[in-house]
């Protein structure tokens, strides 16, 4: 068994330094670019005027959550990356266009919302997914993150 | 079959021990308590920057008032330090069997909650961690008779949605700890029983729409 092999070849501090790396890695490869980039598409809404225009057209859909028009496209990006998603998320944050309450709200969905886009091939591709299901997959996902804003909601009145 | 028989899956006592630290790491339960217990909180350990002071205020290294990409690089630059202590406090845990432990609990609980022979419990662990991994095992599964057509999807159901959902909310999701408002642990928890939703959302979804009877895993359980 590997994790046998780990834990007698390997202590505690190396365990840590060997996960740490990899946290080096993800952070500066995955997490930065991601941030950088989610930075740029909320600059480019916010000076172009799109972002007011999203904030407006989508706020009434998303009042059912307690949330700005502007959340949507937190789920939008999710949709193609829950890396991006969170650096949407975070975005909206530093800009103080959503507060603490309302990212937290969110923080589930952005991973519910299972990145479709990549987990068509990567999770339902190489499992080998009836094709007839793929519709009835997708909106579950999407059940799953709507359902979950609320119940995060829910939670955060006794937080 | 590369399946593991739960029942014989050796978990070393210090697997149980590491698996409740990480409970109490990400629980925040000793966030606010005082004197040496604070040590098992996540958010302690990871500490605060210094302040620079301004004129009228302290600033962090990323100042304030900044936008676009110069922004974005210094906010995840703060951000690369929860990424590193998080992933190593996670490969600890692992080395020392927690995830083990996690998967020997997790595998009674999970069978009746997903309505899925016992045997896809190891791809449903492995779906913790790995997208790819996880449902290649499921692949597996099937072409080896293990599971049917319907019972793939419900499987996929349950691993698509937050897939690999603890390596992703401890690598990406590190960026909100800081300022979210629930213990970090919340939200794995909150994801987790909106997975096991959603598979139960396909079953039936398969059982109303396509009038597919489910065997829940109990006429040809292993």
């Amino acid at each position: 068994m590997t994790t046998k092999e780990i834990t007698e070849n390997k202590n505690i501090l190396d365990l840590f330094i060997e996960g740490a790396k990899r946290g080096f890695t993800i952070g500066t490869t995955s997490l930065l670019p991601n941030v950088v980039m989610a930075f740029v598409i909320i600059r480019i809404l916010e000076v172009t005027g799109l972002l007011k225009l999203i904030g407006i057209v989508c706020s009434p859909i998303m009042a059912l959550w307690g949330l700005p028009g502007e959340a949507a496209t937190i789920l939008i990006t999710s949709i193609m990356s829950m890396g991006g998603g969170i650096g949407v998320a975070v975005s909206l944050y530093t800009s103080a266009h959503l507060d603490a309450t309302q990212v937290t709200m969110m923080v589930p969905a952005i991973y519910l919302i299972g990145n479709p886009v990549q987990n068509i091939g990567r999770c339902l591709g190489i499992a080998g997914v009836n094709t007839k299901h793929y519709a009835a997959i997708f909106s579950i996902c999407l059940i799953n993150a709507l359902l979950s804003i609320w119940a995060m909601r829910f939670i955060l009145m006794f937080a | 079959m590369k399946q593991t028989n739960n029942s014989t899956l050796q978990v070393p006592w210090t697997g149980y021990l590491a698996f409740l630290v990480a409970i109490l790491l990400f629980s925040g339960i000793f966030s606010s308590s005082d004197g040496w217990l604070k040590a098992f909180d996540f958010n302690v350990l990871n500490g605060s920057f210094g302040k620079i002071q301004g004129v009228d205020k302290a600033f962090t290294f990323r100042g304030v008032g900044g936008s676009g990409a110069r922004d974005g690089f210094l906010f995840a630059f703060e951000l690369i330090p929860a990424v590193i202590l998080a992933l190593g406090l996670v490969n600890v845990v692992d080395g020392l069997g927690g995830l083990k432990a996690a998967q020997k609990l997790m595998t009674p609980i999970l069978r009746p909650l997903l309505g899925v022979p016992g045997i896809t419990a190891l791809a449903n662990i492995a779906n913790m961690q790995s997208t790819d991994a996880a449902a290649g095992m499921v692949k597996e599964l099937v072409d080896a008779g293990q599971i049917t057509d319907e019972e793939r999807s419900v499987i996929i159901s349950y691993q698509t949605s937050a897939s690999a959902f603890i390596t992703n909310y401890f690598s990406s999701g590190a960026a909100v700890f800081s300022f979210m408002l629930v213990p970090i642990i919340v939200p794995i928890i909150v994801m987790f029983i909106f997975k096991i939703i959603g598979a139960n959302l396909m079953r039936l979804y398969l059982k109303i729409v396509l009038k597919k009877p489910l065997l829940g895993g109990i006429n040809h359980d292993n």
